[in-house]
Parts: structure tokens; C-alpha cells; sequence
């Protein structure tokens, strides 16, 4: 029976679909895993702690994955994402302090409320394009309020600290690297269950429904159905996402998830690539090294004085840096980073060119 | 209770404010056979696709599609059942590959569901397979296998309209509504899309046509109904229609002959 299923597995691909499948993936889980190995090494003009970034980098992968589900294949629009981590890492971090409940428990916890959160808003998804941006900028807003003004339980502006750290059964993440291996295990994992699901009937029914809504149904699709489905597991990720970031920094409040971090978000997935699972890496990437990057530049042209006037204003500049390089993308490459070259490679299609632009959600 | 009309609609109207854009309109459609509907712009043709498909709710009547009431069902629920429709205005999947187009077609026959697709389980697969195979062999029937790797936006116009007719075709419709299946086609291409619906027939699939190009319904259809401001003005063979009276004059008196390819 087993050796049947397997001859059975071993015939449903052509032989190098395996390969093709996972050489990128392989390739990303190698470097994932030596980095810390190596990272020592790297030096340049300004110091960077690798590690501590690249877990956010893992987290904001999650997050970006999820929306990228969201808004580059089904089209809709969230902006409300950064709500979602809000509500997980409060979620994780409160069952933790008050209840006591281990944290690799409080973790899945914290997904389970995203999603029922998720599913009691779900009515607004039968909004469409601007209407469901602005609705979802509501809840975002009411979230954040929400979390600042319930200060019996969350402590409002003051936050929450103290929040206890990763943990397995029986074993406490305590270091730096363990921390790294922890967040970027699960992230990617969500990215190969993500990149599964796009490739499937599931990935072809939510970008049918992003081009065409009537025709999508005609196909036997249960449009709404899906959309909420959808919005529930992006849901799911950000709240994940934002348990992890807690337990990380075991210090959390209200402004962290205001909606600027839904922005932030956003421009994650437009600039890694709309209808791009590769592309949230790439993005969260950008955004978590962006301000290290420029504080370099400045020093390159032997300005060091500049680089540090930059690294200590950074957050006040970076809405606006963030804003400057979003309509850049916007304008030379609307398809995002990964997807504008690998459609170049794929569909000889200049990566100059929008291919979302007819019937695009946003 | 209607078990003999494989589809039966029964003094169906639709009202949109105070127009009557199908007005008490009855007729039926027998399985294996083809039918087309006449009529000038705006006499109510393709609002009575959209309520049999679902996309829109007539304000009373009934439609029975094999034995059942589908009145109240929704768009998925219709293709569900086993009926299926291409459209006036092409709504192709235009940021997919042509044969992505037509595998989404197979949505309503597959049911792998996000934990079989996530952890690519062996159901999963099996069925992804199967939806490639059939998209395939639609995508031959309809003559655009060479083109399944091309994105659905960079075919010719044409072949829009045929990869709309392979996407139809892949959710196993029982019933397939063409909507002005060949407008904007040359005079070979017309051709070949008789043929290809004869093929369709062949393989028992009703086809409900909706259709300007006169030499096409003609010489087509089994049976024709003519609609005009929202009502039936007459129904019967190519041959009977062409002749009555009341079509002539709904058609400004001009011989039905003499229509040749419009829109």
C-alpha cells in the first residue's frame, strides 16, 4: 500500500519538477541555517547586529507572506495588518503574564484570536478597492484605540513588560541564535505552505477572483467565501507574527502597532512583489536593512558626520523615506522587486510594466 | 414536477426601476439540443443569461434546470450543478497562463482543500494532475493547446473568445450559454467556431446561444427564440422565425437575411 502511494507520488511529477520546485527554497533554507555561522564575518562601514535584524526580518516575512495572500493574489486590500500583529502580541504576551500558560501555547493562542477577530469583520470584505482599504483602516484605528484605553488589560500607553521568552516544552529560548532558528523555522515553513497553496486550485481560484469577480463565480468559485478564508489565514500569519515579535522584546505597547506598522507592511509586500510568496522576504528585507544602508551611504562619500546625524534620526525620517521609496517602486517597477525580474526572465515582459494594472483591486 | 424540460423558465421577468428588461418570459430547452436567442440591442438577451447563471435575481418566475428550482441560487452553486457560460465582454483571467485559465475552470470539480494543498498530500496531487490532463484536452479541443504557456492577456482576440469557451467547457457544464460567441471574429474563424459547437453538442453538452451573426444562428441552432423589449415574440425553427411576421417588423422590416456580422 505505502510502496503503491509512492510509485503513485513518484509518477504525478515529470522528472526535474522536483528540482525546479525546490532549488530556490533549498538554496534559501541552506543560507537560512549557516548564517549565524558566518554572519560574524561580514563587516562594513557601519555595525550591523545581523542577527537581531534578521529576526524581524522572519517576522515581518510572516506577516508579509499573509498579506501578500491577501492583496497581490486575491486583491484585497488591508490595511489593518499591523492591527492584526497588535492583537497577537497583546493576546500572547497577556495569556503569558497573567494566565501563566506556556509560551509555545500562548503562540497558537494568539493565532486562534487573529482569526476569530478576523472572521467577526469579515462582513467588510464585501467592500471593494478603496472602500475595503478605508474600512480596514477603521479597524486599525478602533484596534489601536482599543488596546490604548483598555488599560485594566493592557496597561495602555504604559505597555506590557516582563513578557516572558520563546519557549519549546521544557526548553527557553534564551539566546540570540536560538531566537533566529525559532522565528525562521516557522517562517519557513509558512512560506512553503503558502508557496503550496498559490500553486494549487486554491492559488488559481483567489487570483481568479482578484480579475475577475463574475467570471470567478462562474467557475464554480464561492467568491465571498474565499476572501474571508483568505483574510482569516493572513489574519492568522500577522498575529503569529506579532506573538513572536513580542516574546522577542519582551516589552510591548499600543504605538508599536499603530497604523504606520500597517504601511510599513504594505509597502513590504509592493515592493517585494505583488503575487510574490519569495518577494515578502525580499521585501521585509529592504525595509528591516533600508536605514543601515543608508546611514552607509553618506560614509562611502567619507561623510561620517552625516551617518550619524542619520542614525539618530532615522525614525523621525522614516515615514517619509518609506513614502519616497514606495513611489519609486510605483513608478519604475509596479511589479515589485522579485516579480518585475522574474517576469522579465519568464515572459520576456519589461519589468517596467504593471501586469496587475487591468482590473487591479488597489 | 418538471422532470420532462431538461431547462424550463417559466414567465420569468427582471425589472430594473420601472423597465422590464425580461418580461414574463417562458420557454424551454431540450438536453442535447441548440438554441439560440434573437433579438435587437437591449431586448433582454444577456440579462437572461445573467439570471441563469445566478449573476443577477429575477423579480419573479422560476427557472428549473433538470427538475430543480435554481431560482435563489448563487453564480458557484449554478456552476455547481452543471451550468456554465462564456461572455459578451471577455472576462478572462488575464494575468495567468492560458492553461492556468482553464484550470481554474476545473474549481467546481475538485475539492482539495488548504491542508491537502499546503502539505501537498497525495489527494492533492492526484487531482492537481487530473485538473492539468482535462485542461489540456480542453485547451485541444479548442484548438489553443501550442498556446497553453502564453499569458491569457497576449492572445489575439479571437482566441480570447475560444479560451473563454476551453474555461467554460472544463467545469463539465451539462449546459453551456454562449454570449455573442462570434462577435468580433473573420469569416474563417466563424466557421470554425460552428463546428466547434456541433462538437460540443456531440459530447452532450446543451448549448444556449445568444447570437447577432443570423448566417451563424441559422444554420446552427435546432431552435431559435427571438426576444424583443424583453418579451418572446416568437419561437420556433430557424425556418419558421425567419418567416413570421412580428420578427421582420421587430427587425425595422429589413429581411433577416440580409443581417450579416453586427457588433
Amino acid at each position: 500500500m505505502k510502496f503503491k502511494r509512492l510509485v503513485e507520488r513518484i509518477a504525478l511529477t515529470r522528472p526535474g519538477d522536483f528540482l525546479r520546485r525546490n532549488l530556490g527554497p533549498t538554496v534559501l533554507l541552506i543560507f537560512l541555517l549557516t548564517f549565524p555561522l558566518w554572519e560574524g564575518s561580514v563587516s562594513g562601514p557601519v555595525h550591523i547586529k545581523f542577527l537581531e535584524r534578521m529576526r524581524l526580518v522572519g517576522i515581518y516575512t510572516i506577516v508579509a507572506v499573509g498579506l501578500n495572500l491577501l492583496l497581490g493574489y486575491a486583491g484585497q486590500v488591508s490595511l489593518g495588518h499591523g492591527a492584526f500583529m497588535g492583537i497577537g502580541a497583546y493576546a500572547s504576551s497577556l495569556l503569558a503574564l497573567r494566565a501563566h500558560v506556556p509560551v509555545y501555547l500562548t503562540i497558537l493562542m494568539a493565532m486562534l484570536v487573529a482569526v476569530l477577530i478576523s472572521l467577526i469583520i469579515s462582513p467588510i470584505l464585501r467592500l471593494r478597492g478603496h472602500y475595503l482599504a478605508m474600512a480596514t483602516l477603521g479597524f486599525a484605528i478602533i484596534s489601536f484605540v482599543v488596546l490604548r484605553e483598555m488599560t485594566w488589560l493592557t496597561k495602555g500607553n504604559e505597555g506590557l513588560m516582563g513578557i516572558p521568552k520563546l519557549s519549546l516544552p521544557g526548553v527557553e529560548v534564551r539566546t540570540m541564535g536560538g531566537e533566529y532558528y525559532f522565528i525562521w523555522i516557522i517562517a519557513f515553513l509558512i512560506l512553503i505552505f503558502s508557496r503550496n497553496l498559490v500553486n494549487s486550485r486554491l492559488g488559481r481560484a483567489l487570483k481568479a477572483l482578484h480579475h475577475s469577480e463574475v467570471a470567478a463565480e462562474t467557475m464554480g468559485i464561492n467568491t465571498s467565501w474565499y476572501k474571508i478564508k483568505i483574510f482569516a489565514l493572513s489574519a492568522a500569519y500577522a498575529g503569529l507574527a506579532g506573538a513572536l515579535f513580542a516574546h522577542i522584546h519582551s516589552f510591548i505597547n499600543p504605538g508599536i502597532f499603530q497604523l504606520n506598522l500597517s504601511i510599513i507592511l504594505l509597502v513590504m509586500v509592493v515592493l517585494g512583489g505583488m503575487a510574490s510568496i519569495w518577494g515578502s522576504i525580499a521585501g521585509a528585507t529592504v525595509v528591516v536593512f533600508l536605514p543601515k544602508v543608508l546611514e552607509a551611504i553618506p560614509y562611502w562619500f567619507g561623510n561620517k558626520s552625516l551617518t550619524q546625524w542619520f542614525s539618530n534620526n532615522y525614525s523621525n525620517l522614516e515615514p517619509m523615506i518609506f513614502g519616497i521609496v514606495l513611489i519609486l517602486v510605483m513608478i519604475f517597477m509596479p511589479s515589485g522587486l522579485t516579480r518585475g525580474l522574474s517576469d522579465f526572465f519568464r515572459y520576456r515582459r519589461s519589468p517596467f510594466v504593471n501586469p496587475l494594472k487591468r482590473g487591479s483591486g488597489i | 414536477m418538471n422532470e420532462t424540460h431538461f431547462l424550463k423558465v417559466e414567465n420569468l421577468t427582471k425589472l430594473f426601476g420601472g423597465l422590464a428588461a425580461v418580461n414574463d418570459v417562458s420557454f424551454s430547452v431540450d438536453k442535447g439540443s441548440i438554441k439560440a436567442i434573437i433579438g435587437p440591442n437591449g431586448a433582454g438577451k444577456t440579462t437572461l443569461f445573467d439570471l441563469l447563471i445566478g449573476v443577477q435575481q429575477p423579480n419573479s418566475g422560476s427557472i428549473w434546470f433538470e427538475g430543480k428550482n435554481i431560482v435563489g441560487y448563487k453564480a458557484h452553486q449554478i456552476a455547481d450543478l452543471g451550468m456554465s457560460r462564456t461572455f459578451q465582454t471577455i472576462q478572462l483571467f488575464g494575468n495567468m497562463t492560458v492553461l492556468e485559465n482553464v484550470m481554474v475552470g476545473r474549481h467546481a470539480r475538485t475539492t482539495s482543500e488548504f491542508t491537502q494543498v499546503g502539505l501537498r498530500l497525495p489527494k492533492f496531487l492526484r487531482e492537481e494532475r487530473k485538473i492539468k490532463e482535462e485542461a489540456l484536452k480542453n485547451l485541444e479541443l479548442v484548438g489553443l493547446g501550442l498556446q497553453a504557456d502564453k499569458l491569457a492577456d497576449t492572445l489575439s482576440f479571437g482566441q480570447q473568445r475560444l479560451l473563454e469557451l476551453a474555461r467554460a467547457l472544463a467545469t463539465s457544464p451539462k449546459l453551456i450559454l454562449l454570449d455573442e460567441p462570434a462577435a468580433g471574429l473573420n469569416t474563417y474563424e466563424i466557421e470554425e467556431l460552428r463546428n466547434l459547437i456541433y462538437k460540443i453538442r456531440d459530447m452532450g453538452i446543451t448549448v444556449l446561444l445568444v447570437e447577432h451573426n443570423m448566417g451563424l444562428v441559422m444554420r446552427v441552432s435546432d431552435e431559435v427564440l427571438v426576444l424583443d423589449y424583453g418579451q418572446v415574440i416568437a419561437e420556433g425553427s430557424p425556418e419558421q422565425v425567419r418567416d413570421d411576421p412580428k420578427v421582420i417588423e421587430a427587425y425595422l422590416g429589413v429581411e433577416v437575411n440580409d443581417f450579416g456580422g453586427e457588433g
